[in-house]
């Protein structure tokens, strides 16, 4: 619908000097424009004028020389004056059309979607593989330092015998690794936690005295660890704290709009993202294990045995309904799993 | 034709004092009331809204610095006051450079809460040192580049003034175990305005301490009784329905409940306090009037959340597009006798960072 511009527009003139608006009319001539109202009579060359950016079907603003300005209606005219700034009519143009909404819309959740699911990941893990894991110590030692300070981790009660044989095994299993070198265990009483292991960034190992209780047996321990070599060498802690950041600041900077709310805006989706993210480390840190233990002629029967126990403290049913905001897989999933991997050669 | 065209000189016809709608002066000049307008619409602003967030996304947050300037322009030229809009000012390059210094006191901020527990030390320090400068330097940029009627605002804080009213007040709140909150917020509120001008006019603050006292005191009251209620539900829900699968659905009516609570009081806080300042702030002849309802807000505030959750997002635009139109008809400022005493000046540069850290960091001193 291009119809030809006018050569007037009617609007409100100001001179900067006082708040008071003066009804104005703009008389384009090619070369000149004159702004006409009561006690108003002006004539400029064209160039001198800026128009600001057309917003939506706002009214326009026209910069006179000498700090003056016309307040007026949108107007096909307004283009052919000269504009103050050149980007942002491009971006008024994209905003006017549905077509263009549509198309960036579907651009925002396809971009989003490969994001997630697939362009973080992939460059976590490619970032992870440059990063050298001596930049982690630093992170770990001072994680083991807190919980060693706060309490939650007292000396270890395990027998120096239990410790020392559980601590050649480990080194059986880690042997040969490309971590090896970073590869080192503890062992912790921490009653607040309970049957747990942790791999700390940086390649430490810490298993609880109250997971070495449940064990039945050292293969079972070396399930356990197996997993968690598994964290270490896939770079778990780092790939981790990448796709969190990551996604934390891409939620925040998108629902930037809603910020009134924007712990229950952005909050519990990320939280959901960020569990996934954890939940497949964990699947991944199982199917490393299973693979290691059975290099070192250890069955992932072992693990699925000694998970069966831990879970037996907790309620199935709970787990299994929250499973989506859990951090780890379902462990009757998870049994399952490396119960098909011991059946497999 | 009045007078004999003078090309390419700033006119200075206009100096005949005259009230703000441009009515003869020798009507009579009682209070007027000019309302708000807010004449922005969901649809268009979704437009904006999606192309800004699709360009943000595609250049891994750089254009978000363009996408500000877009939202700011929208919202302030379909605000109308008396007719006129309000013009955003603010460049998208001085926006970038400060959201630049702001994303990486966040990530440094982010890396101590996170990760690096040596961090949180030097991001306290931080922190303390900066936040006078923040709280300044983000009204002077906002001031500077807001504009009505072509003259633009004005902060004038400066550094250890906001230093001493920030922090002294902090602390006669903490000897006096939070009773001195309610002055310390006063104190602030009064800040922003006094410091504030429009036209060489300076705002004037009369609300009190005991004003504030009463919205905090009903505010807290709120609190204790909606959790003492939250409580008491959910240990009678546990006493009849004992088990371990209960316990779940216990956690979760728990975290419902202490977040319906927080809304209602966030509600609450945000009308009552809003319409205490500005219905005690005076500018020139210029007084305010705000009639914010708790009650209004809060569904509002529930409906957007449900509505903004229900559609992944997509309805962040209405959202934000509907609580703009209740408050701006909500308010409206009464004009009293002329407005000759407002008058423009010079105005000088304002970078953006400080303005950027407070967004970044949602140090949100808008009254």
């Amino acid at each position: 619908m291009r119809t030809a511009a006018p050569n007037t527009l009617a609007g409100k003139f100001y001179d900067g000097q006082v708040p008071v608006a003066v009804p104005a009319t703009l008389i384009w001539s090619g070369q000149n424009v004159k702004v006409i109202g009561a006690m108003i009579a002006l004539d400029y060359p064209v160039n001198r004028l800026r128009v600001s950016p057309r917003v939506g079907t706002a009214d326009r603003f026209v910069a006179l020389p000498g700090g003056a300005q016309l307040q007026c209606a949108d107007s096909a005219l307004l283009d052919r004056l000269p504009q103050e700034g050149k980007t942002e009519g491009v971006v008024a143009w994209l905003e006017s059309r549905w077509q263009v909404a549509l198309a960036c819309l579907v651009i925002t959740l396809g971009g989003l979607a490969a994001g997630y699911f697939y362009g973080l990941p992939a460059a976590a893990d490619r970032i992870a593989a440059r990063v050298p894991i001596e930049y982690e110590h630093a992170l770990g030692n001072q994680a083991l330092t807190w919980l060693d300070a706060n309490e939650w981790f007292r000396q270890s009660k395990v027998a120096p015998d239990v410790q020392e044989e559980l601590r050649a095994g480990f080194a059986r299993l880690a042997d040969g690794l490309p971590m090896a070198a970073h590869l080192r265990l503890e062992f912790r009483d921490a009653p607040g936690i309970g049957p747990n292991a942790f791999a700390l960034p940086g390649g430490t190992i810490v298993i609880t005295d109250q997971m070495i209780d449940l064990s039945e047996s050292a293969a079972e321990v070396y399930a356990v660890l197996a997993h968690e070599i598994g964290h270490v060498e896939r770079r778990h802690a780092l790939r981790h704290i990448l796709q969190d950041s990551v996604s934390a600041a891409a939620a925040a900077t998108l629902t930037a709009d809603a910020s009134t709310l924007t712990l229950a805006v952005s909050g519990l989706p990320v939280l959901l993202a960020q569990a996934r993210y954890s939940r497949q480390f964990e699947t991944e840190a199982d199917e490393y294990g299973f693979t290691l233990l059975k290099q070192h002629d250890l069955s992932p029967e072992d693990f699925a045995t000694l998970m069966e126990r831990v879970s037996a403290k907790r309620d199935p049913q709970t787990e299994r309904s929250m499973s989506f905001l859990s951090t780890h897989p379902v462990t009757a999933d998870r049994i399952a799993r490396a119960r098909e991997a011991a059946q497999q050669p | 034709m009045s007078a004999t065209p003078q090309p390419s000189s700033p006119p200075v016809a206009t100096a005949v004092p005259r009230v703000m709608s441009g009515r003869p002066a020798d009507e009579p000049a009682g209070p007027r009331e000019m309302p708000l307008q807010f004449t922005g619409s969901a649809a268009e602003y979704f437009r904006i809204w999606i192309v800004n967030v699709c360009l943000t996304l595609l250049t891994l947050g750089i254009f978000s610095a363009w996408a500000k300037v877009r939202k700011k322009r929208y919202f302030y030229s379909h605000t109308r006051l008396d007719g006129t809009p309000f013009q955003y000012l603010g460049q998208p390059i001085p926006i970038l450079k400060g959201r630049i210094i702001a994303a990486m006191l966040l990530g440094l901020w982010y890396a101590g809460t996170h990760y690096v527990v040596q961090l949180l030390p030097v991001v306290g320090v931080l922190g303390f040192v900066l936040a006078p400068w923040v709280l300044v330097r983000s009204a002077a940029f906002n001031a500077r580049y807001s504009a009505y009627r072509n003259i633009t605002f004005e902060f004038k804080g400066a550094y250890w003034s906001a230093f001493k009213m920030l922090y002294g007040w902090a602390v006669i709140t903490l000897v006096t175990f939070g009773l001195g909150f309610s002055w310390w917020q006063q104190r602030i509120k009064q800040y922003m305005v006094t410091h504030f001008s429009y036209g060489g006019v300076r705002g004037e603050f009369g609300a009190t301490g005991r004003q504030f006292l009463r919205t905090y005191f009903i505010a807290g009251l709120l609190m204790a009784l909606g959790g003492a209620a939250v409580g008491m539900m959910i240990g009678a829900a546990a006493w009849s329905n004992r088990g371990q699968a209960a316990a779940q659905t216990h956690f979760l009516a728990f975290t419902v409940g202490i977040y319906a609570m927080y809304v209602a009081v966030f509600a609450y806080t945000r009308a009552r306090i809003g319409n205490l300042v500005w219905n005690h702030t005076q500018l020139g002849p210029l007084k305010f009037q705000s009639r914010l309802t708790a009650r209004s807000l809060l569904a509002l505030y529930l409906t957007n959340l449900l509505a903004i959750a229900a559609s992944l997002g997509l309805l962040i635009p209405w959202a934000v597009i509907r609580t703009h139109k209740y408050r701006a008809a909500r308010f409206s400022v009464m004009a009293e006798g002329e407005i000759s005493d407002f008058a423009g000046r010079g105005a000088t540069s304002v970078q953006a960072a400080g303005a950027e850290v407070g967004e970044l960091f949602d140090f949100d001193m808008s009254i």
